[in-house]
């Protein structure tokens, strides 16, 4: 009986709840600074180049560039963001990638707060992502000026590529993961990264932007180069060099396997993206 | 009833009130007594009162299960997912996250997994019209295994990242946000709870024997078919809104044993409390532990289960 | 003495199996019945046929007038008993719990044991001679013990009828005529009609009004235990050499086994 009358009083208390979450977050907070969380490391520094700083109140525990976001207050990790501390935090807006935030989008958005997404898979995409973004935060004229730098960025070493004529052009495998092998295919990002550094990715066939490759077909198509996109302690020579078979492909033989190039460059859809590509580009054409 | 018993049992109620109380004061982001109440930090309060309701239905639904499938299976390692209940769920969430119609439908995708596959089981292990315990417990564990091997192909196979987010399913989440999805699995729990209190004296008998069963008059073939579609259903519901927390259906039936004794008349209320209490505590330590950072509150169970049961144990074996 | 329970061209057993072919027996009120006969003869499966464990393939049972297989299985546990050969219970229920379970034919779902179910309980403790285990768990009594504990839980269903399998075979002699010595008493006093399942062919002879040997699924033979208890009888259905005598105490019959070497 005690129990039942216990239940029963439990769910009423629970009742509340259900007004609150109701509740529109817009009017409880003064329109004084507006206040801005991220949660993902892209869209950190993508804040941070539109000229953010005092408004980025919360970020998560992998955003590590620029070092100012560093001593921004902790909401979670990449994957799980706790909402509890989002709230005390009283956004104004928060922006995120897809991916496996995508549960915690759901659950803000429940919560009446205002979620951006950015998930780029290329370049051009990026360039929409950065506009948006400038939009919500008044920051169009910054986010052109962004824009122009990479564009010209981008254009100094499509110029250089231009001259290297087909034959010459260098055959690479992207390394995303050692175990399982995992490459990245014609629809992901690196891979453009890759081809506007002048690169022919050999797994361009593969559908999926990223997907387990085996390692037979590593070995016959013979790259000339292999970028690890993780850090690696190991020598990437001995690391990658004593997989069975793979002594004789062509990077191997030549010591042209990269471990040395922040993945972060390479995998983060932010303004970095250009420096990733210079770097491609110095160790397929040195 | 024994005064022992009734200090227990007041002692329950009163540690339950206090970790309720400790919920709501405590959590990711420390707000003092008299600010949580503000209009600002209602949304907040709000959170946690549902997380708190959700440990509560959750904790008694799953312990409970747990008491009535070892009763009849009688054996002292069931649990509430023994008969595939979890990985059905699971399957249906992924179909629905491949699908693309995992916004809405998730919860009710993973229910309906979950009866199919507890349907599956009960139709492999059934021999005319019985259901022998021994048969039960191996469909259950091969229908587990079948399913979960499809559900890791399907993640294999599928370019969808959103599949990466359902490793909270593996670990157990208390945090819901959908109020009515909590009523609906709340009024599940507590009317299959009931229902199941309503069958102490036939899980009394029942655990002295299935033919001792017989000879004092309870059709136990009747009484199996239900009880294992009230379970199912109490634990499918549950799985579908708060993924799998594992622990307190195999172990809280077993500690309450050792603390208030068999008698199902006794021991069923009681473990709703001690499970209540045990589940609220455990997200707490899961909120406050290494804030902002939320360990999966199935971790929790696990590692602060364990010490606790060996304690009991050991005492109970001193005493004998 | 009147009829208690009509058993009509039986056949039963497990699955497929007959292992009972078609039995025909009378039970009166007031019986002290031993099912006697060898290993694999079918007694249990009988016992199991007549307590609705098992559903009959061929034939009925009657009692008092009424198929069993039409009635309520808890109107029938208010009249039938049955206590099983060995009961082991991993649940550490207190012994008056165990005992008050016997209630439970006689008790609705939701329904509290009254003050006068508490009596009875107690009364079948004082019968047993278990009084002094109430408090006990049954998970920490000699099998001796327990054995009683489970009797007394039959008794407290207070039936009219009472199955036993094997009651003695796990108690010293000394537990044996106890055990024995009670229902004797309860079959005299309380006119409790029993149907006992035993091996021992003496204890058999000694205490049952009517012995039943069945050989094979049938009945060898059926009647009081002069003639029951035949050296032909016996030999023919135990394929062993045996000298029946008398008992000097009690004359009745008692079987001396003969051995082929010494």
């Amino acid at each position: 009986m005690r129990r039942i009358a216990l239940i029963i009083g439990l769910l009423f208390i629970g009742t509340v709840p259900v007004n609150a979450i109701n509740i529109s977050h817009e009017g409880t907070v003064p329109v004084a600074k507006p206040r801005y969380i991220s949660l993902a490391p892209s869209t950190t520094e993508i804040l941070f180049a539109l000229g953010l700083d005092e408004e980025i109140v919360g970020v998560s525990s992998y955003c590590n560039y620029p070092l100012k976001a560093k001593n921004k207050e902790r909401v979670g990790t990449f994957s799980r963001a706790n909402t509890e501390k989002i709230l005390s935090l009283r956004p104004d807006y928060i922006f995120c990638t897809g991916l496996e935030q995508a549960p915690i989008i759901a659950e803000l958005r429940r919560l009446n707060l205002k979620v951006y997404v950015s998930d780029p898979a290329n370049m051009q995409e990026l360039f929409n992502s950065i506009r948006d973004m400038a939009k919500i935060t008044g920051k169009v004229k910054e986010a052109e000026n962004l824009i122009e730098h990479m564009e010209n960025q981008i254009e100094e070493i499509s110029s250089k590529v231009k001259l290297i004529p087909q034959e010459k052009r260098q055959k690479v495998f992207i390394e995303i993961w050692h175990d399982p092998l995992t490459t990245a295919g014609k629809s992901s990002f690196i891979d453009e990264l890759l081809t506007l550094a002048g690169g022919v990715n050999i797994a361009n066939d593969a559908g999926k932007a990223y997907s387990i490759f085996s390692q037979e077909e590593v070995i016959k198509r013979n790259p000339d180069c292999i970028i690890l996109a993780y850090m690696d302690k190991e020598s990437p020579q001995t690391s990658v060099g004593k997989r069975f078979g793979w002594s004789g492909i062509s990077a191997v033989k030549n010591n042209r396997v990269y471990n040395d190039i922040n993945p972060d460059l390479l995998l983060r859809p932010g303004p970095r993206v250009v420096e990733g590509i210079k770097e491609i580009y110095n160790k397929l054409y040195p | 009833m024994n005064p022992k018993l009734r200090k227990k049992i007041f002692a329950l109620f009163a540690i339950l009130i206090f970790t309720v109380l400790l919920g709501v004061l405590k959590g990711a982001v420390n707000i003092p007594f008299n600010k949580l109440f503000l209009k600002d930090n209602q949304l907040i309060l709000s959170l946690r009162l549902l997380r708190i309701l959700m440990g509560i239905v959750a904790g008694s639904g799953l312990a409970v299960s747990g008491i009535v499938l070892q009763a009849i299976l009688r054996n002292s390692l069931a649990e509430p997912y023994l008969l595939g209940t979890s990985s059905g769920a699971g399957l249906g969430a992924v179909i629905a996250i491949i699908i693309g119609v995992w916004q809405i439908y998730l919860p009710l995708a993973a229910f309906i997994g979950a009866i199919l596959s507890i349907i599956l089981v009960y139709n492999l292990a059934k021999q005319n019209n019985k259901i022998p315990e021994q048969s039960l417990i191996l469909s259950g564990v091969i229908v587990s295994v079948a399913l979960s091997a499809i559900i890791i192909f399907l993640i294999s196979i599928s370019g969808n990242e959103a599949l990466h987010g359902m490793t909270w399913w593996l670990w157990g989440n208390l945090q819901v946000y959908d109020f009515n999805l909590l009523f609906i699995v709340s009024l599940i729990v507590f009317l299959g709870v009931a229902a199941i209190y309503i069958f102490s004296q036939d899980l009394n008998a029942i655990s002295t024997g299935e033919e001792e069963a017989i000879h004092l008059g309870i059709d136990i073939e009747s009484v199996k078919k239900i009880l294992i579609l009230i379970t199912s259903l109490i634990a499918a519901s549950l799985v579908c809104i708060c993924g799998i927390i594992g622990f307190v259906g195999l172990m809280i039936p077993h500690m309450m044993r050792l603390v208030v004794g068999p008698n199902h008349k006794i021991l069923i209320p009681t473990t709703c409390l001690a499970a209540a209490i045990f589940m609220v505590a455990c997200d707490i330590l899961s909120r406050t532990l290494f804030p902002p950072l939320e360990i999966p509150i199935g971790v929790i169970t696990a590692i602060l289960g364990a010490p606790i049961f060996i304690i009991l144990l050991k005492r109970s074996q001193r005493i004998k | 003495m009147d009829s208690l329970l009509k058993i009509n061209n039986l056949s039963g057993g497990y699955h497929k199996e007959t292992i009972i072919k078609d039995i025909s027996l009378e039970i009166k009120k007031g019986d002290f019945i031993g099912i006697i006969g060898p290993n694999s003869s079918g007694k249990t499966t009988l016992l199991r046929l007549l307590s609705r464990v098992l559903i009959p393939q061929k034939g009925n049972i009657i009692l008092g007038g009424y198929n069993i297989a039409s009635m309520g299985l808890k109107e029938f546990c208010q009249k039938v008993a049955f206590v099983a050969q060995d009961t082991i219970i991993n649940f550490s229920f207190s012994v008056l719990e165990i005992v008050l379970m016997g209630r439970i034919p006689h008790l609705k779902r939701l329904q509290l044991e009254t003050n006068q179910d508490i009596q009875i309980a107690q009364n079948s403790l004082i019968m047993t001679d278990t009084v002094y285990l109430k408090e006990k768990r049954i998970d920490e009594l000699s099998s001796g013990e327990r054995q009683r504990v489970i009797i007394a839980k039959a008794l407290t269903q207070e039936p009219i009828l009472l199955f036993l399998d094997e009651p003695t075979s796990h108690l010293d002699i000394g537990h044996q005529i106890q055990i024995l010595d009670l229902l004797k008493k309860l079959n005299r006093q309380n006119n409790l009609t029993i149907v006992m399942v035993i091996h021992d062919l003496n204890l058999a002879g000694e205490y049952c009004n009517r012995l039943i040997l069945l050989n094979e699924g049938k009945i060898f033979k059926e009647g009081a235990s002069p003639e029951v208890l035949t050296y032909e009888n016996l030999e023919a259905v135990y394929k062993t050499v045996v000298v029946v005598g008398k008992s000097p105490i009690s004359s009745k019959p008692h079987v001396f086994l003969v051995s082929r070497v010494i």
